[in-house]
């Protein structure tokens, strides 16, 4: 399986071993990733809307660029992921906006006709590799380890595109944790947000969302958290200090990117998937690590 | 059954990864009006105001089931069955006059319009002070609203019917005139659970606004005074009150970004976070986070000293790249579409 792979900008600056963790997972479980070098960021929450036009121009260009390769786009980030499906979405409803942007792209040599597949790497997980083919790639089962999924806000809602009554009701996580072989956390903190959006002007706004959740996945018996999203991720991880000084009590939880839970269960270790280079300690990990220094390399 | 002859079905079922839990959690429409039969016994916990000398509980209710029975119907039942002392607000029973807003199971919802389900804890909505039971006091968001001078003002006088206005033109004011005030997104919003840390005026009344803000026949020197007592940045876009909006209005899309544009355009100071980003990206193709940090915070940014080391050591921000402005591969591309100058104040 092939894939136009767009990593976004967190990934290859703060999360940068979210795209190391990526690759190496895709390689074990037969992806082949060809990474979008030109691709620009998509402009999170601000472009799209002090600068509609340029929105639509960032985002249809990745669309365009994965299907100049004729190949289904895949993401790894929550908010990039809902910027592409909304500027396709504008894209094909508005031929007016489509004639635009095309336009826009001539200068390259790129158009888009409105046909590329968009998928995050969690449903890529479920969709193209499957529950079957992952249990027989499961080589260092994750028995014992409590996760707590962290689902973030853009890859369950809005509703418009993910189709829930109430997005809480997304099990995309818990059943991937079941099959890696985890014991998932229900917790209330599942699907709720990590401000990571107004994080740059005011911190204390994901400090206070988050700090909750995390006390809550604790206290429902998580060892270690999950997200499919790096935004999410660079507020849970390098913001624990923060929030533990907070609610005045220790979190000391461990992040993990989905890839890199994906990987410890594919036989990787935590060096190779770069758990080292997060902010909380992951000790609870290591009797994976040494799980995985005896499987074949 | 395949019939002989036919290609076998797959071995591993289609899956839409996007939904996985829709069905077992029962999250369609049709599941909700399937599960249950008339006669079946529901039971409600519903949260009451001083029920008990120890103060406020939930009071558990058995309800019978019937056909096509609502929330509303319900608490119908139980005032005049079990407890005609228990308070909450409804009048048009049919999705128009937005009173009768509570919280069922932990999700925003209209008991007049929203199914029943075998086992339900009713509360009163949230970030609005409780009158009694399920009846919360309103005037908090009714002075919002009406500090930010929800009304057109006209720069000329009226040119007389017809007036020139495209749909285009009016699409989100109209979608925001849908909007019935039941305050479930009010409810919904985390940033307004968070009480006075921020100055955002929540979903409900930015909805409100935007029906006169964001028709063009209105006063921009009015539009810019009310937006500048939204707070709207502080918006998370977690989309929480699009998902419990009754009416179905893109709250987050179709008003409060619009909004925003008009802040940039309008108010451009207010931006500023905005500004940066887009500067950030159109000259160096990706977001580089430091400096979108020193950008919007300045010289506060670099208070924080420990986390600042703490990402260092991480390599988690790379001074060096922030500091001589490196562009990344994605550059040109991102010069092209971006370096007009389209957007900036």
């Amino acid at each position: 399986m092939k894939f136009a792979y767009y990593p976004g900008c967190s990934a290859r600056s703060t999360c940068a071993e979210l795209n190391e963790a990526t690759h190496l997972v895709a390689k074990r479980l037969g992806l082949d990733l060809v990474q979008l070098e030109s691709a620009t960021c998509t402009g999170a929450r601000e472009l799209r809307a002090i600068d509609p036009a340029g929105f639509y121009a960032l985002n249809v260009r990745i669309l365009a660029l994965a299907e100049s390769h004729g190949l289904p786009l895949m993401t790894i980030c929550n908010t990039c992921t809902l910027n592409v499906l909304d500027a396709h979405a504008a894209f094909v409803s508005d031929p007016e906006l489509a004639k635009s942007v095309n336009a826009r792209l001539a200068g390259e040599n790129l158009r888009y006709s409105g046909r590329t597949k968009i998928s995050h790497f969690l449903w890529v997980l479920h969709e193209e590799i499957g529950e079957q083919r992952l249990r027989q790639l499961v080589v260092n089962p994750l028995a014992g380890l409590s996760v707590a999924a962290f689902y973030g806000c853009h890859i369950t809602r809005p509703p418009a595109h993910y189709g829930f009554v109430d997005s809480r009701n997304n099990r995309a996580l818990e059943r991937l944790a079941e099959i890696l072989g985890c014991r998932p956390i229900d917790y209330s903190g599942r699907t709720e947000c990590c401000g990571f959006h107004t994080a740059a002007h005011d911190e204390r706004v994901a400090i206070k969302l988050t700090g909750k959740q995390v006390l809550a996945a604790k206290a429902g018996g998580a060892t270690t958290m999950v997200t499919p999203c790096p935004l999410c991720h660079t507020v849970l991880d390098s913001f624990q200090p923060e929030m533990e000084k907070d609610i005045e009590q220790k979190l000391e939880m461990p992040i993990l990117h989905l890839p890199q839970l994906v990987g410890l269960a594919l036989g990787l270790s935590p060096e190779q998937l770069r758990i080292d280079r997060h902010m909380v300690p992951a000790g609870v990990l290591d009797r994976y690590a040494a799980a995985a220094s005896t499987l074949p390399k | 059954m395949v019939p002989p002859g036919d290609a076998p079905a797959p071995v591993v079922p289609a899956v839409d990864g996007r939904r996985l839990g829709q069905a077992e959690q029962h999250d369609t429409l049709a599941a909700r009006n399937t599960r249950l039969t008339p006669g079946d016994l529901l039971t409600l916990r519903v949260r009451r105001s001083q029920v008990t000398a120890g103060g406020d509980a939930y009071q558990e209710f058995r309800v019978p089931y019937h056909k096509w029975m609502r929330l509303l119907d319900a608490l119908n039942w139980i005032a005049e069955n079990a407890a005609p002392d228990l308070a909450f607000r409804w009048f048009c029973g049919s999705k128009m006059c937005g009173t009768c807003a509570v919280r069922m199971n932990g999700r925003e919802v209209l008991a007049c319009w929203e199914a029943v389900e075998p086992s339900m804890i009713v509360e009163p909505l949230r970030n609005l002070p409780v009158i009694r039971d399920l009846v919360v006091d309103r005037t908090r968001y009714e002075e919002k609203v009406a500090s930010l001078e929800p009304w057109i003002e006209r720069p000329k006088p009226y040119a007389g019917f017809p007036e020139p206005l495209t749909h285009r033109q009016m699409k989100n004011a109209s979608q925001a005139l849908d909007c019935i005030s039941c305050m479930c997104c009010y409810s919904a919003c985390p940033v307004i659970g968070l009480g006075n840390l921020t100055d955002f005026a929540g979903p409900a009344p930015l909805v409100q606004l935007g029906q006169t803000a964001l028709d063009p026949r209105n006063n921009h020197e009015k539009v810019r005074r009310s937006i500048e007592l939204t707070g709207i940045f502080n918006c998370v876009s977690c989309y929480k009150c699009e998902e419990v909006c009754p009416a179905h209005i893109p709250i987050v899309t179709g008003v409060i970004e619009p909004l925003k544009a008009k802040a940039a355009q309008l108010a451009p100071e207010m931006a500023g976070h905005s500004f940066a980003l887009r500067d950030i990206v159109a000259r160096r193709g990706r977001l580089d986070p430091g400096e979108l940090v020193l950008r919007v915070q300045g010289l506060r940014g670099l208070r924080n000293l420990g986390r600042i080391w703490r990402l260092l050591a991480r390599r988690k921000i790379n001074p060096i790249k922030t500091f001589l402005g490196i562009k990344t591969s994605a550059a040109g591309a991102a010069a092209r579409l971006l370096g007009d100058g389209v957007g900036k104040p």
